[in-house]
């Protein structure tokens, strides 16, 4: 919404304020928010009308001119010029003295071959008010003399562009915005003139409101003898300002309306209204009509249409028709001023993508007692412009609009300083509200508050609580800090406890050395395609297709994630990636639909998901550095369970999973997560042949991990762990070196050790492995610690001795692991 | 005797000075205190000698024997300082050579920023509450007072997912879900992302939030401002101010954008100020107190029951805090970026 300094001008004393700076600040401050202050003209200062009195030769200089200039009074200056194209009499524009151009260049007073020039003739490229002109710019021959340039262009302007809130639709034009400052410098504003119409006469054309309440209101004037032609140019000025281009004076003359008083209204070619009469319809559907702007559209049956006898000719509210629209052969014309139901109006210019000024303003309400006055001002703008004279006056409007009632407020003067926490006297209250326009009838305790028909926001308490704020300065307002009434929620039965334990996980994992990123919950259907997935929740209008299907799992976008950053990397030294992302995915199991008013149908699925690649180590020396393998992976896993005190969490070769191998997984290198008895995820190597065709420059390790199911068996965040005794015997060790086969996982010999070794056999571990020449093809030899402890007393060697046969002969058996000779 | 004593107590004193190793001390010392020691020999004589004479005698080997052992530790003292020198010059290490560097980890700072804001809150009395990113449109609009077809709701460009579901546009559709599930007061700050179909350099498509909301009896809008200064003061410094500008939300009357003065460059702008640009205030939050449409929604009711609300953008708060110039980086999964912080 723009709003011209001196059109504004024309409707408050703006005098005590310094200019539109101090404006800006005094409206933004009271929730209307100037976002740019635009100078019309900057560079302008001292560049004044100048008449050429006489032009003559530069003594010294074939191409240059002297020329004795006129500013009307005084004595005449002689300038040097180097353009060709005036004469004496021409009324240019003169830089004096201390002039500062647009262009950058500043006038001094300097000799130009011998001779003074006391000032330069500008040219409009000088000016900056074109790209590219040929010689001084020439002003018409009715130009004052001796007046600033910029007042003689129009531009002595400041231009300000708000960003309106969509409850102000009060504001939007330079009438509404003269009220809103009249309010805050307790001055009145001034409507634009009009005279009054005839009261409604016998129309040619009648006016029929068939759609009820969602066109209750309509005012036409029929205006016979009327002359199309150019605006003139006070108009063409104030239009450009607003950024709009003049038509014709009678389509200019309907926008100037809009502007001063935020009323849409429209003119028809009365030849073109078929069977003398205008009707406020719905739409047919599929009844076609062509627009203004050239496009024509079907219409679905359920808009607001202007219609006449026998087709719609304009679509209410959001654009008049190309069927009727004023020509310049138009003779007779009709002028509409009309109320239309927002709702619809909105929904028809989104269906139709016709975001129109005229929609805009209805979509926000106009004010409905403000269509007498606009429909008068237009005609009275008609007649000066176009000629003619008025030849019938129709309207129509429906009983709630015959007798409007206004909206009433009770409210008691203490509540504002109650409910704001501010100092507010009842009287500076009344002030206030009387200045915008309310009226205040005071009660024995309460007062009821009517307020302007045109302020639409204002309908509760709390609403006037706001004006008064605004008003008296939100920086008027106290700070307290509340007092808690009751003791915050238990965090026992908190539901933020889930939200502190995923906390937890991500501290893990950043302690593991791993960065925690965040990717898009979208992605395209493509990408997840290159991963053998799918979305079940994909959006219906997305930015873009990469940007379209909600993602079911966290791997492709940090797989993504793996293969930027190599792409970026230069250097000989492998490529430290190590990030993880803990957020949810998303999956419907049909056709997305509400169900009530809390359920969508889309089950939101929280994963944990990490990539590594490259070094084991941050930094170090080449002898002692290596590749992050399957064990280092292991670990991180390892340690994030430990982190959250999960218990029941196991790792089973995907070889024996019971789902079959995963797609994303090389099914030699990579486990499944057991979580209790359920499936909760899988890490290892990314598959050979997925790498392959995505081109990882390395190999790239990959886990994801089902949230709700770790959860599930990780300590409750309010939980804590139990101590348990430090031993305080010493315990006895036993080294074993077994020859097994080498498919054997060596954890099963851990487990048959403590299993047979109960109860003595405390803990077992594989401290070596040793696959070669010392031991027999498809052997391997396994080194086995196993610790035997007691709590209440020492152990005795044959004790030892015992529980180390037990084991043995186990390990056979069930093994076939026999002692290395 | 007593001279014998003194010539063998002289050069044994003479010896273990001069004793090169402790080897060789060692071997001093057997030769002159062992059993078979030359002070041992000399004493075996005393039997011969008279009983006037033998305490004398036994006092001045005593005294040698003192001597000896005296002279004897301080010279293993000082051998022994001498051979840890020597082996701790030969154990000298180059402490410059690189170190075995772990990789370190961290937390994406939406993550960070979201934190420092929930603990400032919870210190106030909030609760953390969170809610779902799909979310009905009943939730996210109609219950936060933006009914169909308003024109507020061309604030919020909306991604449907189908017929009446929409990724929430922000954390408000939480108050509702959390008011409907339980009775008030109510104290709950509600992080998480959000989305918006809008993308360029400015805006992400999507972003993350924290919704505060405080419905209880009484509230007044002088809570909502005292909350947010002090929760602007904990996030960017003591010295820090809020400024509260009109502004209109459907969900909450008054409404207000909130900005804070520029941590930087604090009361006197400069127009070369990265922080603030020159303008001295920083726009963080909306905010305003709760409409009582919501609370009628919600089914509460109860005498002077009123409430405020708050919305924090995450990202604008994370920028500010680190100086970080482009939105875009905060969803690059870039290292060069993540690591940093």
């Amino acid at each position: 919404m723009k709003i011209s300094w001196n059109w504004l001008s024309e409707m408050v004393d703006l005098s005590a304020l310094s200019g539109p700076d101090a404006l800006a600040a005094l409206l933004t401050r009271r929730g209307l928010e100037v976002e740019e202050i635009l100078p019309q003209a900057q560079g302008f200062e001292r560049v004044v009308t100048v008449k050429i009195l006489e032009r003559n030769k530069h003594p010294e200089a074939d191409r240059l001119s002297l020329c004795k200039v006129s500013l009307g009074s005084g004595e005449p200056l002689e300038i040097v010029c180097g353009a060709q194209n005036m004469k004496a009499g021409d009324i240019v524009a003169l830089a004096q003295i201390g002039a500062r151009l647009p262009n950058g260049l500043k006038i001094e007073k300097s000799k130009i071959r011998g001779v003074v020039s006391n000032g330069m003739l500008c040219s409009e490229t000088e000016l900056g008010l074109k790209k590219e002109s040929e010689g001084i710019l020439i002003l018409p021959e009715t130009t004052p003399l001796g007046e600033p340039l910029a007042k003689i262009l129009g531009l002595d302007d400041t231009i300000l562009a708000f960003k309106l809130t969509a409850n102000r639709g009060d504001c939007l034009s330079h009438f509404g915005m003269a009220r809103e400052v009249a309010a805050a410098l307790g001055v009145k504003a001034k409507r634009p003139d009009a005279a009054a119409l005839p009261q409604a006469t016998v129309s040619p054309i009648s006016i029929h409101l068939d759609a009820g309440e969602a066109g209750p209101q309509f005012y036409g004037c029929l205006i016979d003898g009327v002359k199309v032609g150019p605006s003139p140019a006070w108009l063409v000025k104030k239009l450009e300002k607003m950024g709009s281009r003049s038509i014709n004076n009678l389509v200019d003359a309907t926008n100037l309306v809009m502007w001063e008083l935020g009323q849409p209204v429209h003119a028809y070619d009365a030849d073109l209204i078929e069977g003398k009469e205008i009707r406020v319809r719905t739409a047919k559907e599929g009844e076609e009509l062509p627009l203004l702007d050239g496009t024509s559209i079907k219409l679905a049956g359920n808009e607001l249409v202007i219609a006449d006898a026998k087709r719609a000719v304009g679509l209410a509210g959001v654009m008049g028709g190309g069927n009727s629209e004023v020509r310049d052969s138009t003779r007779r014309v009709f002028l509409e001023c009309a109320e239309f139901d927002p709702i619809l109006v909105r929904r028809a210019s989104s269906r139709h993508q016709k975001r129109t000024e005229a929609s805009h303003r209805f979509e926000r309400g106009v004010d409905p007692a403000g269509l007498t006055h606009a429909i008068a001002r237009l005609s009275s703008l008609v007649l000066e412009l176009a000629g003619g004279k008025v030849a019938g006056v129709a309207s129509a409007r429906l009983p709630s609009r015959a007798q409007l009632a206004s909206r009433e407020i009770r409210v008691a003067p203490d509540y504002f300083p109650r409910f704001l926490g501010m100092k507010c006297a009842p009287e500076q209250a009344l002030k206030i509200l009387t200045d915008l326009s309310c009226e205040v009838v005071k009660g024995a305790e309460d007062w009821n508050v009517r307020v302007p028909s045109w302020r639409k926001d204002l309908s509760l308490p709390q609403d006037l609580a706001e004006e008064i704020a605004r008003t008296l300065g939100y920086d008027q307002i106290e700070e307290t800090i509340p007092v808690l009434s009751s003791a915050p929620r238990s965090s026992w039965e908190d539901s933020s406890a889930g939200y502190v334990l995923m906390n937890q996980a991500k501290d893990a994992l950043v302690a593991a050395g791993l960065s925690e990123t965040i990717n898009f919950s979208f992605t395209s259907r493509a990408e997840l395609k290159a991963f053998d997935l799918a979305s079940s929740a994909v959006l219906v209008n997305p930015l873009s297709e990469e940007l379209e299907a909600l993602v079911p799992s966290l791997l492709p976008g940090l797989v993504k994630n793996a293969i930027d950053q190599w792409s970026h990397h230069f250097g000989s030294e492998s490529l430290a990636i190590r990030l993880f992302e803990l957020r949810p995915t998303f999956s419907a199991s049909g056709p997305i639909q509400a169900q009530g008013e809390m359920e969508t149908g889309v089950k939101e699925a929280w994963k944990l998901s990490f990539v590594v690649s490259g070094p084991r180590y941050a930094q170090a020396l080449q002898v002692e550095q290596a590749e992050v393998d399957f064990y280092d992976i292991k670990a991180i896993a390892e340690s994030l369970f430990q982190a959250l005190g999960a218990r029941g969490v196991r790792l089973l070769p995907m070889s024996e999973s019971r789902k079959g191998p995963h797609p994303l997984f090389h099914p030699g290198q990579s486990v499944e997560i057991l979580a209790g008895n359920e499936v909760a995820g899988a890490f290892g190597l990314f598959h050979p042949g997925k790498a392959r065709a995505l081109k990882t420059r390395a190999p790239l390790w990959i886990g994801e991990i089902d949230w709700s199911l770790l959860a599930k068996q990780s300590r409750s965040p309010v939980k804590q762990a139990e101590f348990k005794p430090i031993p305080s015997f010493p315990p006895m060790e036993r080294d074993f070196a077994l020859v097994v086969r080498s498919d054997l996982p060596v954890d099963k010999i851990t487990q048959v050790a403590l299993k047979a070794g109960r109860p003595l056999a405390k803990a077992a571990k594989i401290f070596d492995i040793y696959r070669g020449s010392q031991v027999a093809e498809g052997m391997t030899s396994v080194a086995v610690r196993v610790i035997f402890y007691e709590e209440s007393r020492s152990l005795q060697e044959s004790e030892a001795e015992a529980a180390s046969n037990q084991i043995l002969a186990a390990w056979k058996k069930e093994l076939g692991a026999e002692l290395r000779g | 005797m007593i001279e014998k004593l003194d010539v063998i107590g002289k050069q044994a004193l003479e010896d273990l000075k001069s004793a090169s190793s402790l080897e060789l001390l060692e071997q001093l010392r057997v030769s002159l205190l062992g059993k078979k020691g030359a002070l041992s020999e000399v004493l075996k004589g005393l039997g011969a000698v008279s009983a006037d004479e033998r305490p004398k005698i036994g006092a001045a080997a005593n005294e040698w024997k003192r001597r000896i052992e005296e002279t004897l530790e301080a010279r293993k003292a000082q051998l022994e300082t001498v051979a840890l020198e020597a082996q701790l010059k030969s154990q000298r290490i180059d402490t410059s050579i690189p170190s075995r560097l772990s990789h370190r980890g961290t937390h994406h700072i939406i993550t960070r920023t979201t934190r420092r804001l929930l603990q400032t809150f919870q210190r106030l009395g909030f609760d953390v509450t969170t809610g779902p990113e799909v979310e009905t449109e009943f939730l996210n609009f109609e219950a936060v007072n933006i009914p169909k077809d308003h024109p507020a709701r061309d604030m919020q460009d909306t991604f449907f997912m189908g017929p009446g579901v929409v990724l929430r546009t922000h954390t408000s559709s939480v108050q509702m879900r959390t008011m409907r599930s339980r009775q008030w007061p109510v104290r709950i700050v509600c992080p998480g992302a959000v989305y918006r179909s809008d993308h360029d350099a400015t805006h992400s498509p999507m972003f993350h939030q924290v919704e505060g909301l405080w419905v209880d009896r009484g509230i007044k809008m002088s809570d909502l401002k005292g909350v947010l200064a002090f929760f602007a003061r904990e996030t960017f410094g003591p010295e820090v101010k809020v400024r509260l500008r009109p502004s209109y939300f459907p969900f909450v009357e008054p409404g207000a954008e909130v900005d804070v003065s520029c941590f930087q460059c604090g009361t006197k702008p400069v127009s070369t100020c990265k922080v603030c640009r020159g303008s001295g205030w920083l726009e963080i939050l909306g905010a305003g107190m709760v409409h009582p449409r919501l609370l009628e929604l919600a089914g509460y009711s109860g005498d002077d029951l009123t409430g405020f609300a708050f919305g924090i953008g995450i990202e604008r708060i994370a920028m500010i805090l680190h100086g970080v110039p482009d939105l875009r980086l905060m969803f690059s999964g870039d290292s060069r970026f993540l690591n940093q912080f």
